[in-house]
């Protein structure tokens, strides 16, 4: 049935053949026309049942390489003179990132004489790759704000000519008691309460003794976090005296302050001083901060002196502010993380900034609930439950202590207590 | 099925509940030998203790799965009691499966894609629909390549995904399609379609990125056109070090076309990178070797074994099998290997012959020991791990006691049995000790003299007694002053502890120091092997010979490792090859 079919189907194709084939073979046409029907069909059944396998008539077969004379064909770019090595390596890098990128991997799109050459001095292929990684993600979030600021100006612009329409037909006579200067306000009842903590603030020391346990990276990021730290205790009630020790004239940290802070780095209100924290303050008023301290914290002392090591360690030294303390002989303590909070992933140090706002709301309320919401929320899955027994116990302790806490504070204590 | 199986799962918890017997060393005895007895007991009497505290304890179906599990324990002790040695190749692997918490994750199935990847070449219009059906956020071309070049789609479908978007781009197909193509010629050995994209890569682009070049270089090598890798090689050079694949590559493909100088050439630059070869590349020599007959070839096959050696490298399963045909086939000498291990005595099941032994020479001693105090104990900063008071305390300490034969570190032996008082524990193990005249060091802390009720004072008073004992800081490292005592004593010195030492193996800068403390390491080191507390302690026994390549000339022995055996970078093989010549 099915050749039948087949063979009425082909019977059109076959007519051009015949015609040449007829002289030949008139007087054995049938046969003859079942050979070539037979042939025929042979080279055409795979055709009709896999219509694209790879024995599909000749001229398609030519159109799967077609691409590649073309692709051949096509010139590449004026191959340029012989440079000397140095600039040949650097070209030669250049075109490796620009056929990563062609590639899709994470490369930067533009990159700056002074970068490629940070790229040739890295040591081995995956710091390069590292490094490539990172300014493209850095020309990403460059671009991705670029745009972003382009739609707000747009929708500024338009906002501005609805309100011109708005206005026109408003009056605009009201009364108001201010001006509107609230920013430079602000600003200045900080800083008269800045001078107030210069004076008779409690003492926090960032020791600025880790530049040499630091990378150039890490050292950034430390000084990322001690800005921020120093905003937020400027924006506090009642702000801490900071005091940077051990901080070296002309030293990576001195420089790169300089460089952030710009104009203002005279004008803070903080105590930078070359001299350590234990020439300046007596040794058994200090208590050193580390995570690695076998001393656990259990209320914060209004009349000690605080160190917190100005250091971010990426490269795995633990216990180097430890040694420090121990050097010196100083009191240590660690934030009682573990018997507050049931930790989960990421280790017990915590940024600058994060401790200088625990630090201040203990200042403040005295309560480790409330401080130790500071912490960032993924390091945890939540607070513990502390047994009823314990929490009157650290009560009595507390009570049995003679208060020189501020009133302030002790009084949002009893409150959160009860 | 399931059920006894999630009551084997409850019972370590069930069981953490149940008190120790503090069992005297009197009383071991008995415990050892009418074991099953008193296990018996010790059990049912635990169920019943435990039953107010868990209902799930009184099914019987669940004392039933725990009697079962008791049988797979012993089982499992009867293992550990054959197992060779503490670092022996599988050792920490056959540790963890004893450790029930381990459960192996399987790995979910990889996620099912919208689409179907198409099997045979499709024509345009086909690929415009499929491409229309595609959702993804990604680019549909980027994507459906990756797609194929992960799936090892057959390159007919590939090509014709490239004409399809060569004929919508003017005949221009992108790097990132045509790597990937290139990736398909090159997985599916399609010689002929290597060339053809290398000879299109070469028109379109001055250069190329290292994954290209890698491709074009494992695709031509089999190719007449083999040298040109060699160059493409060249070009990788420029920016950065060739990976030892594109070495492996490029020498395997030398040996296929009977370049003997180019690949013994490359395998000098690659060792002049640093970089250390590929085992498939040595194979490769080893394996080209038995059709040559040439002294300098011959030797230059056993540099390699001596780099093995230098190396502390072991060769794999096949690779051994090579070795051994290669010395069988070198004619006159009548070389013959054998698959053997080694006896504890540390002579060769095989031959008889002695294997190196693990003592370190006096040299090697010496400069091991400095090294210690230099980068462990001291690393820059005396306070990290102690205080110099403590450090001056310490050497002052050893300087006035004879040379140890044992040192204890202390908290490790206590703590081994969770169950057991730490105090008695440790006191077991000193008298036991004790008993044998050998002059004992416990390391420790100082927070164990202060009485609690897990360190008993007069059972410390007895260990103080029997043994010299060193009390660190509580802040300080105690393993620090454990390697430091130990080496400080002498060679016959041994120290007991479980801690593999690996932290403190990582404080030693090169690795040619961290592999004499491996070695010194291996040699020394004493771990206690017991299950249960009370009894007769029993130690795993320490290697006396080195698992490295060796030769005497006339035999080489060489440790390998077998296909089937999970080897951890800390342990050592146990297999070896050994080879002799015939008398």
């Amino acid at each position: 049935m099915t050749v039948f079919l087949k063979m009425s189907v082909s019977v059109t194709f076959l007519r051009p053949f015949t015609k040449i084939l007829v002289p030949f073979t008139l007087h054995r046409k049938r046969s003859i026309y079942s050979t070539v029907l037979q042939r025929c069909m042979s080279s055409k059944i795979p055709a009709v049942s896999y219509p694209d396998k790879e024995s599909i008539s000749p001229p398609e077969q030519l159109e799967l390489d077609g691409w590649k004379t073309t692709m051949k064909s096509s010139v590449q770019e004026g191959v340029s003179p012989v440079l000397n090595k140095d600039e040949d390596t650097l070209a030669a890098t250049r075109e490796l990132i620009e056929m990563w990128r062609l590639l899709g991997k994470e490369v930067p799109e533009h990159i700056t004489e002074e970068e490629l050459k940070t790229i040739m001095e890295c040591a081995s292929k995956t710091s390069k790759k590292k490094y490539l990684k990172f300014l493209y993600l850095k020309e990403k979030l460059k671009k991705a704000r670029q745009i972003k600021k382009e739609r707000k100006a747009a929708a500024k612009e338009e906002a501005k000519k609805a309100m011109l329409l708005e206005t026109t037909e408003e009056d605009k006579q009201q009364n108001f008691p201010f001006l509107r200067v609230w920013d430079r306000r602000i600003n200045i009842a900080m800083n008269w309460k800045g001078v107030q903590a210069m004076q008779f603030g409690q003492p926090l020391v960032f020791d600025m003794d880790f530049e040499n346990y630091m990378k150039p990276k890490e050292l950034q990021n430390t000084i990322s976090q001690l800005l921020e730290s120093e905003g937020w205790n400027r924006r506090n009630v009642d702000p801490f005296h900071i005091y940077f020790c051990n901080l070296k004239i002309d030293g990576a940290y001195q420089k790169e302050l300089v460089k952030r802070y710009g104009g203002k780095w005279d004008k803070l209100l903080l105590t930078a001083t070359e001299k350590s924290h234990v020439d300046l303050f007596p040794k058994d008023k200090i208590i050193y901060l580390t995570a690695d301290s076998p001393n656990v914290m259990t209320t914060f002392k209004h009349d000690r002196i605080y160190v917190i090591g100005s250091f971010v360690d990426k490269n795995m030294q633990p216990g180097t502010s430890l040694a420090k303390a121990k050097r010196l002989k100083l009191a240590t303590e660690c934030l009682p993380l573990d018997k507050y909070l049931q930790w989960d992933v990421g280790n017990k140090n915590l940024t600058l900034d994060q401790m200088m706002r625990i630090l201040l709301c203990l200042k403040n309320t005295g309560s480790w609930e409330d401080a130790l919401k500071f912490v960032p929320r993924r390091k945890h899955t939540g607070y513990l439950e502390i047994s009823q027994h314990s929490q009157e116990f650290v009560n009595r302790l507390k009570k049995a202590k003679p208060s020189n806490s501020f009133p302030k504070g002790s009084h949002v204590h009893t409150e959160k207590v009860a | 099925m399931t059920f006894p199986l999630s009551g084997v799962r409850s019972f370590p918890n069930l069981w953490k509940c149940s008190p120790y017997f503090g069992l005297s060393p009197g009383h071991s005895y008995f415990f050892l030998t009418d074991y099953c007895g008193v296990r018996n007991q010790q059990r049912w009497f635990s169920l019943k203790r435990m039953s107010p505290q868990s209902t799930k304890a009184t099914n019987v179906p669940i004392a039933k799965a725990r009697y079962l599990r008791k049988g797979e324990e012993g089982s499992n002790k009867q293992m550990s009691f054959d197992s060779p040695h503490l670092f022996a190749a599988g050792a920490a692997k056959r540790r963890s499966q004893m450790n029930p918490q381990s459960k192996d994750h399987v790995l979910s199935p990889v996620k099912n894609s919208s689409i179907q990847l198409p099997e045979k070449p499709l024509d345009s219009k086909e690929w415009d629909k499929l491409k229309e059906d595609f959702q993804g956020k990604a680019n549909f071309e980027n994507w459906i390549s990756s797609q194929m070049a992960r799936c090892h789609s057959p390159i007919n479908v590939a090509k014709s995904l490239l004409a399809w978007v060569a004929a919508k781009n003017n005949g221009i197909v992108g790097y990132n399609l045509l790597v990937r193509y290139l990736y398909l010629c090159v997985f599916h050995k399609q010689t002929s379609e290597v060339i053809d994209v290398y000879e299109i890569m070469r028109a379109r682009y001055k250069r190329l990125e290292s994954g290209g070049y890698s491709l074009l270089i494992r695709g031509l090598m089999h190719s007449d056109r083999w040298r040109e890798a060699v160059m493409l090689l060249e070009d990788i050079k420029k920016v950065m070090t060739p990976s030892v694949k594109n070495y492996n590559d490029c020498i395997q493909g030398a040996l296929l076309h009977q370049d003997v100088n180019t690949a013994w050439n490359l395998y000098q630059e690659l060792l002049g990178h640093d970089l250390i070869p590929m085992l498939e590349t040595l194979k490769a020599f080893f394996d080209f070797g038995k059709d040559i007959k040439d002294d300098h070839y011959s030797k230059k096959l056993l540099d390699i074994l001596l780099y093995l050696r230098n190396n502390q490298l072991y060769p794999g399963e096949s690779f051994a099998h090579s070795i051994k045909t290669w010395f069988e086939s070198v004619p006159g000498k009548q070389w013959k290997g054998q698959f053997t291990t080694i006896q504890k005595s540390g002579q060769c099941s095989c031959c008889g012959k002695t294997i190196e032994s693990i003592h370190l020479s006096p040299e090697e001693y010496e400069f091991l020991k400095g090294r210690i105090i230099r980068d462990v104990i001291d690393g820059g900063d005396q306070y990290k791990k102690t205080t110099p008071q403590e450090l001056k305390r310490f050497e002052n300490f050893v300087k006035s006691c004879p040379p140890f034969d044992i040192v204890i570190d202390g908290l490790n032996v206590a703590k081994m049995f969770p169950k057991a008082r730490e105090s008695q524990v440790l006191l077991d193990v000193v008298s036991q000790l004790a008993k044998q005249n050998l002059q004992l060091l416990v390391l420790g802390r100082k927070h164990m003299l202060t009485q609690r009720f897990r360190w008993r004072k007069d059972e410390m008073e007895k260990v103080q007694k029997q043994a010299s004992c060193f009390f660190a800081d509580d802040i300080s490292e105690d393993d620090p002053f454990l390697l430091y005592a130990t080496l400080n004593s002498g060679n016959h010195c041994k120290f007991i502890t479980k801690d593999l030492m690996r932290d403190h193996k990582a404080c030693l800068l090169d690795i040619k120091t961290q592999r004499l403390f491996f070695k010194w390491q291996q040699g020394h080191q004493l771990a206690i092997i017991n299950r249960f507390p009370g009894s007769k302690i029993t130690f795993q026994h320490i290697l006396t010979y080195d698992t490295v390549v060796q030769t005497t000339g006339d035999s080489w022995h060489i440790p390998y490792d077998e296909d089937l055996v999970e080897r951890y970078s800390y342990e050592v093989p146990t297999k070896w090859l050994c080879l002799h010549q015939k008398t």
